[in-house]
Order: structure tokens, then sequence, then C-alpha cells
């Protein structure tokens, strides 16, 4: 019985996190230069990070649920291949990420101007 | 002129030693140093009715009293004041069976506890409730316990429970309290194999303790933090959630072997697993923490019991802690469901030493030397504090019997650690001040070098025609630490024997 009940123990606590912004509309977001701020929803701990590639962002978190925030500037694509840059921010209030596997999340932008 | 003088000192030195060895007593039997390459065997109910011959009790009204000129352990206040009134007895029933019993009330007060508001820190740390004004508080502790030894043939069979049930409480705010239940039943067995004696027994224990922290001045609110070890906290349910309960306990497996005409090698092996779960009261019992002791111990000795008694042994004990936090997800009505478990804090904690006992009938010399190492880890964000000492120790104790109905027994130990390594890898550019300074209070004491010393003395008097007696016992000592600090300690009970 005794040596059944050793610590149960868990030490694969990081995971990644793959986030992607995109735009609602006819407009297609091309690249993305942004502040992504990661806050742990459990220990309020923040992880920032800024180095898109296009409009995806990886980072590497303690698994958990967290509270997202990304402010920054697009470059959108209008149907008519017009290109434009726009401020913009997307937010969102719980995203579990706990899959020992990549754990990908989409926010929806909201143009600022 | 001078030999006659020598010759009667001599005669008087053999007397003394005479009249001390015939004082062979059911106490001398009790507490004697000479029990050392016993005292693990001894947690076996099988063999703690074989340990002694001799019937025993004692009722003894005590205080100990201890203060520290600066808290060594914050959790653990600067000191203490607990009187205490304290029955316990052994009574062999006849050529075969034994049963004892222990019960006691202690109530007292523990002064300037900062960083913990829950009742026994020493086994649920890092995993407490914690407040940084703190204060002294009150502790009440109510403790009984019973066993049976019986003997068939060349079996001897045992069982014992202990129940503790404690109380402490703060009647200023932060108000906290914490109510404990713990109850440990052993079954124990042991058999007679040629000229060795084993003993193999195991034991369950249930633990559980409710906690709370309450504030009557609303101005006057702090947080309480949920700790989560070495300066961290779990963020989220920490501030204004109150009231928590643990719930734990564990089974142990003790082996025992050694030789039964008192002369020979022996060896004793512990294993223990103790697991508390913290969990909070007011969100469906939502779990918080796991925390898991786990223990090996294993003692191998040589000893030898004629005239003289004779023991040489080396022991090693490790312990390892492990902390799991639950990741709470998102609520719905008071409900948290745990998305994960992760393993955030891991101690380890390595004490070994080599011993010596050497003693006649009215005297004994123990000698240890020993090294201690405690490592913790807090993973992410990664902090560590580790330090380990080398130590010796020496205790020496003595009886003496004075008169024909008097009995003196006197103790006296010495100890040092000194520090041999200590490590210190902690984020602090981004702690909260308060936490910083707990850090630095907590590394300072803990890769201190201490030289601690005292002796006890007590004294027995054999009533007149009656198998009562009337005993008083004094003690003292001091602790110096080389962080400038120090701890005196006192303890005096009186009471009767039977």
């Amino acid at each position: 019985m005794l040596f059944t009940a050793c610590a149960p123990v868990e030490d694969d606590i990081f995971t990644t996190a793959c986030i992607t912004v995109t735009a609602e509309g006819n407009e297609s977001i091309t690249s993305v230069q942004a502040q992504v701020k990661l806050t742990n929803v459990n220990t309020r701990q923040v992880t920032t990070v800024a180095d898109f590639n296009g409009t995806s962002v990886t980072v590497e978190l303690l698994r958990g649920a967290y509270q997202i925030d990304i402010e920054g500037v697009a470059t959108c694509q209008s149907p008519g291949n017009s290109i434009r840059m726009r401020q913009f921010r997307c937010q969102s209030d719980y995203e579990e990420f706990i899959s020992r596997d990549i754990n990908e999340v989409t926010l929806k932008t909201i143009f600022l101007d | 002129m001078k030999r006659h003088y020598l010759l009667i000192l001599i005669l008087v030195a053999i007397q003394v030693a005479a009249v001390a060895s015939n004082a062979d007593t059911a106490l001398v039997e009790h507490t004697s140093l000479g029990r050392i390459p016993m005292l693990e065997a001894v947690r076996n109910p099988a063999l703690h009715g074989m340990v002694y011959q001799a019937p025993y009790s004692q009722l003894a009204l005590g205080i100990d009293l201890q203060h520290q000129t600066q808290a060594f352990v914050p959790e653990k206040g600067s000191g203490f004041t607990l009187p205490y009134l304290k029955v316990n007895t052994f009574h062999p029933l006849n050529g075969r069976s034994t049963v004892w019993g222990e019960a006691s009330y202690m109530t007292g007060k523990v002064h300037d506890i900062k960083w913990n508001s829950t009742s026994d820190y020493d086994l649920l740390q890092p995993y407490i409730l914690a407040d940084t004004l703190g204060g002294d508080i009150r502790r009440e502790r109510y403790s009984i316990s019973g066993g049976y030894a019986t003997s068939i043939n060349k079996w001897q069979l045992g069982a014992e429970m202990h129940v503790r049930a404690e109380q402490e409480y703060r009647s200023r705010d932060p108000r906290m309290r914490g109510i404990v239940t713990d109850l440990t039943l052993s079954l124990g067995g042991g058999y007679d194999l040629e000229r060795y004696r084993i003993g193999a027994a195991v034991e369950g224990n249930i633990y559980k303790q409710t906690n709370s922290v309450a504030f009557y001045r609303e101005e006057g609110v702090i947080p309480e933090y949920q700790m989560t070890g070495l300066g961290t906290e779990y963020s989220r349910f920490s501030g204004d959630k109150r009231s928590l309960y643990y719930d734990g306990g564990g089974v142990a497996v003790m082996l025992h072997a050694s030789p039964i005409n008192q002369s020979g090698p022996y060896a004793d092996v512990t294993l223990d697993e103790h697991r508390y779960h913290r969990k909070l009261a007011e969100f469906n019992s939502m779990p918080l923490t796991d925390l898991y002791n786990e223990h090996v111990g294993a003692t191998i000795g040589w000893k030898l019991e004629k005239i003289h008694r004779l023991a040489v042994f080396g022991h090693a004990d490790y312990t390892r802690r492990t902390g799991n936090e639950h990741v709470g997800g998102t609520s719905d009505a008071r409900y948290f469901p745990v998305i994960a478990c992760l393993t955030m804090y891991k101690s380890h904690i390595l004490d070994t030493y080599a011993g010596a006992l050497y003693g006649r009938a009215n005297w004994n010399v123990n000698i240890t030397a020993g090294y201690r190492a405690v490592s913790e880890e807090y993973v992410y964000p990664h902090r560590q504090m580790d330090a380990s000492h080398v130590y010796g120790k020496l205790r020496g104790q003595c009886f003496i019997r004075p008169a024909d109905k008097w009995l003196l027994t006197v103790d006296v130990h010495a100890s040092y650690y000194a520090k041999a390594s200590d490590k210190l890898n902690m984020p602090l550019a981004n702690m909260d001040a308060a936490f910083t300074r707990l850090i630095q209070h907590k590394h300072k004491f803990a890769i201190a070098n201490y030289t601690d010393f005292g002796a006890k003395a007590r004294a027995d008097y054999a009533l007149n025609q009656s198998r009562y007696g009337l005993f008083a016992e004094a003690g003292g000592g001091m602790t110096l630490c080389s962080a400038s600090e120090h701890q005196t300690a006192l303890h005096c009970s009186i009471g009767i024997t039977f």
C-alpha cells in the first residue's frame, strides 16, 4: 500500500501557446506588430511577448488559464488589394493553455481608427 | 593516613555506585539514555510492551517556557509559555501482557507568530495561510493514547491508538483559528527467531484541520495569503479567501530486528508517506494544493548490555516533500473546476549521523556526529534555498541516590551546528518587499551556526511504605545563534509517581 501511494509528480509544467490575430469583415491581416500581455489568472504572473511571425506569435508558458491583451499595429489588405496600417487591440478574459502540445488561440481584432 | 583516606574514598565511591546500581527502578528503566538503541523499536506496539519490565506511572504538572530574541522561524513564533498536566502509565498485567497509556492537557500562549495563520506548521508547511501582521496565539491541546501488547509463545502482538485534538486561536485581529483532529492507529507483531527478535508494524493516520481568519475591525483588514513555498502565494485565492480546511493522513511501515539477549547487531527501517490536501471551504471545497511527505529512515547498530552498556550506531533519514498546485479554471456559481495539477514545490531533507553510547547502571554518555542538509525549491519562477550543517552532540546522564528514599537524575547536553554550505537563488527584483524580508529573515537563520547547551535535574522521593512517590524537575537551556540572536528555554514540573 505504501509503495503504490507515492506522490504523483507532474513535472511537465510548461506548454506552448500560439496566438493568431484575425480581422473581421472583408479585410485580411498580413502582418502584425504588437505587444501581447498574458496574465496567468491564478498566479497573476505577467508574460509579455512581441515577436510576431506574420499574424501569429508563439510563447512558452506555465500551463494554466490566461487573460490575453494585445495592442499594436496591423497591416491590412482590402479586397481591392489596397494596403493600410491600422491600430488595433484584442482581448480575451479567459483562455486555457493546458495541453502539453501547442495550444492554439485565434483572437479577433478591434480596430481603433 | 593518606592511604586510609584514599581507601575510604574508594569504598564510598563503590558504595554510591552500588546503591545507584541497585536503583534499577522503573524510573531509570523508562528514562535512561540507554534506551537509545530501542527508541525506534518502541513505535511498534508489539515491541513496546516488551521493552520495559517494571510498571511505572506518573502524574505531572509542568510548564515549558521558551524565548527567542528574534524568532528563528517566524511562522513558529519567538517563544511560548505552555503549562500542562500529563499522566502516563506502563503496566505489565501478567507475565505475557502489558498495557500503557497517556493523557495530557496543555494550554498556553505562543508568542509573536508571523506569516502563519495555520496550526501544525511543521506538518503542513509551506502550504499555510499567512499574513504579515500575526501576533500571539492561544494554544490548547488534548492528547490521549493507549496501547496493549501480548506475547504468545514466540509471537508478540500489539496495538496502539493516539488521538490529538488541538485548537489555536487569536482573540484580536487577525483572529486566526485552527482546529485539529489527529488520529493514529498502529498494529504490530514480533517473532523470536533464534537469538533475534524481529518486528513489523503498520501505522495509519487520519488528519483534519479547519482553519480560518476573521477580522472584526473593517478598517484593519489585511490580505491573507495562500502560501505556496519560498515566499510565493496563490494570488487568485489570496486576499479575502480566509476559510479553508486540510484533509490528510498517511501510512507508515516499521521493521525492526534486535538481539534478544541484549548483545549483538540491530537494525530499524521506517518508511512513511503522508499527504495533506488544502481545500477552500467557501468555494465548494476547491482543492488548492496537495502536499506529499515521504520519509525513509534506517538505523544499523551494535549493542552490548552487560555490566556496562555500549552501543555504536549509524542512522540516515531522508525526507522528500512534494507540493502540487491545482490550477483553477473559470468559475461557475462559486465552483472552480481544476484544469491542471502542477508540481511546483520540492524539498529534500537529509539527516545522517553516527553515534556511540556508553554507560553503566547509574550513568550514560551519548556522543553523536552528523550531517544535515535541507534543500527547498520552487520550480517557476525559479527559487531555491539550500543549507547544510555538520553537527556534534554530547549528552550525559547520571542517577544519584543521595539518601535512602531519594533519587536524583541529572541530564546535561551540548551540541554545535556549523554551516557547511548554502545557496540562495531568488528573483528579488520581482518580489514584493514584505516577501523579500521574510525570505531574508529565513535565510539568515537557515545558514547560521548554532551552539546549544542545557541541563536538567529531577529529584524523586519515595513515600514511606507506599508505592507512591513525589518528584520535582527543573531544566534549562540556551541556544546561541551566530546571527547575533539567542534562545533561552526553561522547563519545570512537579508530580507524583505510582
